[in-house]
């Protein structure tokens, strides 16, 4: 592994939560992330996050520091209904939202009327674009939570 | 005098000079006549007999016809009175003059009852002649003045009546609505589409105030750029319930540009918003197939050109077999996507033929060896014997089939059963691929054949497919002139059945 990432990003772990309904994407963002030290949670469907976060809450496990969000999972905006439920739990309410969608310049158009208060709703903190590196995540990761990786050791 | 010479004579008696016959059996008189007359230019003919004078009328074509009929009562084979009737008879347009030595009232009166122009006793002075004839020449030519302007007028009128009801039908006809106000805002025109949306008969509305008849309806919203606007065409959208129209209103101006009036029209633009949005409906999902795994692919290379598993190549082969699966999956989506919008052709691109179902359906079968063997399935076939063949390119007919029967395989249990059955349903060959499945679930079973559609459930997530399948089905069967249908019981199976004409 390269060294140079280990030491200087030894002391920034962080939590992750991908919500993707791609299999290989989730597989291939965990191992990069992994490879920072990072720790990853995946979840294929939001039914299955929503699991996976009261898991995490009733065994004192760390939550998420970041949610990574696909757009068009089971519906086409499966994506803004789930951001908005992460939303109303109190310990999720601050959480950096990161919306992504194949389709984000497409239904931003779309959006354009709609899509400030379809944001606000939902509270997101970012749109990307897919596809998408790992490298551009995590230049975004490291922009969301300058500072905060030691909340959550 | 036919219509088409109406045109013709007007120039003929002002151009040419005025033609005069003179019927009178005494030579002395006639050369008398004939010799004050040419000296002021007429022509002058002449006729010793009725029957000369007859002969002569009916041999002058009409346009260049006599101008004036100079006649004797006393005809060594008639007298002048039968003459003229004869000639009039004859459809002869003519100025008469009646000549006579043996004036008297009767003859006269009698004379003026038919229709006779003058009454010139002899004998005359060569000015009374001359003031008679010239006075007949002129008012003749005044009479075929009045007569063209009459029926030019009245062919004028018949051509606007003409187009008046042409313009009527056409708008009647339109299936865009049509209201036309006029500048004091009343309704003048309304076609029977406008009187649809209005909800009122087109009689109820002619002659009414536009506001009175737009005011609390669904056009109401029009009545503002109706009466106010400035512009001379406004255009925009009108939703009327489910309905979409496109509007436009339209000044019309008369000839020294003051304004008439407006046109209302609109049309009724659902089905193409509807399609519209299908498109961009159907675009957007399209693109979202090919991105998915083009982003998988693009993140697994990454994992890979990152060492994130360190340096031991073994630790990423998974993952590149799944790239790899991934680049199959994108070229099957993408030649799915070929044929889908070849199957979208309203013609096929290949020859109808007609196909016996029994051996297309054995291969079909046979094609799905491998997986059926796989999953341990078993397959049964019931074709009717005697079947009739059905018409549609072969290509077409074994897309069908493998596709059907790849889904019945594909989304089968292990050890479940695959039944192929087809046989005759009146003027049909129904054709049903039942498997032992997953089923659909309800909500979805109407949307099984639309594009991409593909249910999300924990049976289905080790799957691949395009979703394009039952698509690409449905339309090469409709295609066919057939149609598709779908029955599922979740956890049970379903059956796909096709009817195609016999």
């Amino acid at each position: 592994m390269n060294d140079t990432r280990n030491e200087s990003e030894a002391d920034r772990q962080w939590t992750i939560l991908f919500i993707d309904d791609d299999r290989d994407f989730l597989a291939a963002q965990a191992a990069f992330f992994k490879a920072r030290g990072h720790r990853v949670h995946t979840a294929e469907s939001g039914h299955e996050a929503l699991e996976l976060l009261d898991d995490l809450a009733a065994t004192g496990s760390a939550l998420p520091d970041l949610i990574f969000l696909d757009l068009m999972m089971e519906h086409v905006d499966t994506g803004f209904r789930l951001a908005h439920t992460l939303r109303r739990r109190s310990e999720l309410a601050d959480v950096p939202l990161v919306m992504l969608s194949g389709v984000a310049r497409e239904t931003g158009r779309r959006f354009d009327h709609e899509g400030q208060r379809l944001l606000a709703w939902s509270r997101l903190d970012r749109f990307l674009d897919k596809p998408v590196t790992g490298k551009r995540l995590l230049a975004v990761a490291e922009e969301l939570l300058k500072g905060d990786g030691a909340q959550h050791p | 005098m036919a219509a088409s010479n109406v045109y013709g004579a007007e120039t003929a008696p002002a151009e040419s000079p005025p033609r005069i016959l003179v019927v009178d059996d005494e030579y002395g008189v006639r050369s008398a006549v004939r010799q004050i007359l040419e000296m002021e230019g007429y022509r002058v003919t002449e006729a010793a007999t009725a029957g000369e004078a007859l002969a002569l009328v009916a041999a002058a074509d009409p346009e260049g016809g006599y101008d004036v009929v100079l006649l004797d009562h006393r005809l060594p084979d008639s007298d002048g009175l039968t003459l003229h009737k004869r000639m009039v008879a004859e459809g002869r347009e003519l100025m008469t003059c009646m000549i006579t030595a043996y004036a008297d009232i009767d003859l006269a009166c009698a004379a003026t009852f038919q229709g006779i122009d003058f009454f010139l006793a002899k004998p005359f002075l060569p000015d009374e002649l001359l003031g008679v004839v010239e006075t007949l020449v002129r008012r003749r030519q005044a009479r075929h003045e009045a007569e063209r302007l009459r029926r030019e007028h009245e062919a004028n009128l018949l051509a606007l009546a003409e187009e008046k009801t042409q313009t009527r039908s056409l708008i009647a006809s339109l299936r865009d609505a049509v209201l036309v106000v006029n500048r004091e805002g009343h309704v003048v025109l309304v076609n029977e589409a406008m009187a649809g949306l209005l909800g009122a008969a087109e009689g109820d509305l002619l002659h009414r105030p536009v506001t009175e008849v737009f005011l609390g309806g669904p056009l109401a919203s029009l009545l503002h750029p109706l009466q106010k606007s400035l512009k001379d065409r406004t255009v925009g959208q009108l939703l009327l319930g489910e309905r979409t129209f496109a509007y436009s209103i339209v000044t019309f101006r008369g000839e020294d540009d003051s304004a008439l009036g407006r046109i209302v029209t609109l049309s009724d633009i659902s089905e193409i918003r509807r399609l519209a949005l299908e498109k961009e409906r159907f675009i957007r999902t399209m693109v979202h197939e090919l991105k998915s795994p083009l982003g998988a692919v693009r993140s697994l290379i990454e994992v890979t050109t990152d060492k994130s598993l360190g340096d031991d190549l073994d630790a990423y082969l998974p993952l590149l077999h799944r790239a790899e699966e991934r680049i199959d999956g994108l070229v099957r989506l993408i030649n799915d996507l070929l044929l889908l919008s070849r199957s979208e052709q309203a013609l096929a691109p290949n020859e109808p033929e007609l196909q016996e179902l029994a051996p297309a359906l054995a291969e079909a079968v046979a094609a799905q060896a491998e997986p059926i063997a796989k999953a341990g399935l078993s397959t049964h076939l019931e074709i009717e014997p005697n079947l009739p063949p059905v018409l549609l390119p072969a290509e077409d007919l074994s897309l069908i089939l493998a596709n059907l029967i790849g889904n019945a395989v594909k989304y089968n249990r292990p050890g479940g059963t695959v039944t192929v059955r087809a046989h005759r349903e009146d003027r049909w060959v129904r054709l049903d691929v039942e498997d032992s499945g997953i089923g659909i679930s309800p909500e979805n079973l109407d949307r099984v054949f639309t594009e991409f559609f593909r249910e999300k459930r924990p049976e289905t997530r080790d799957l691949e497919g395009s979703g394009l399948g039952l698509a690409i089905v449905k339309r090469l069967v409709e295609r066919a002139g057939g149609r598709v249908q779908v029955q599922s019981a979740q956890g049970l199976g379903s059956t796909f059945s096709v009817f195609l004409p016999a």
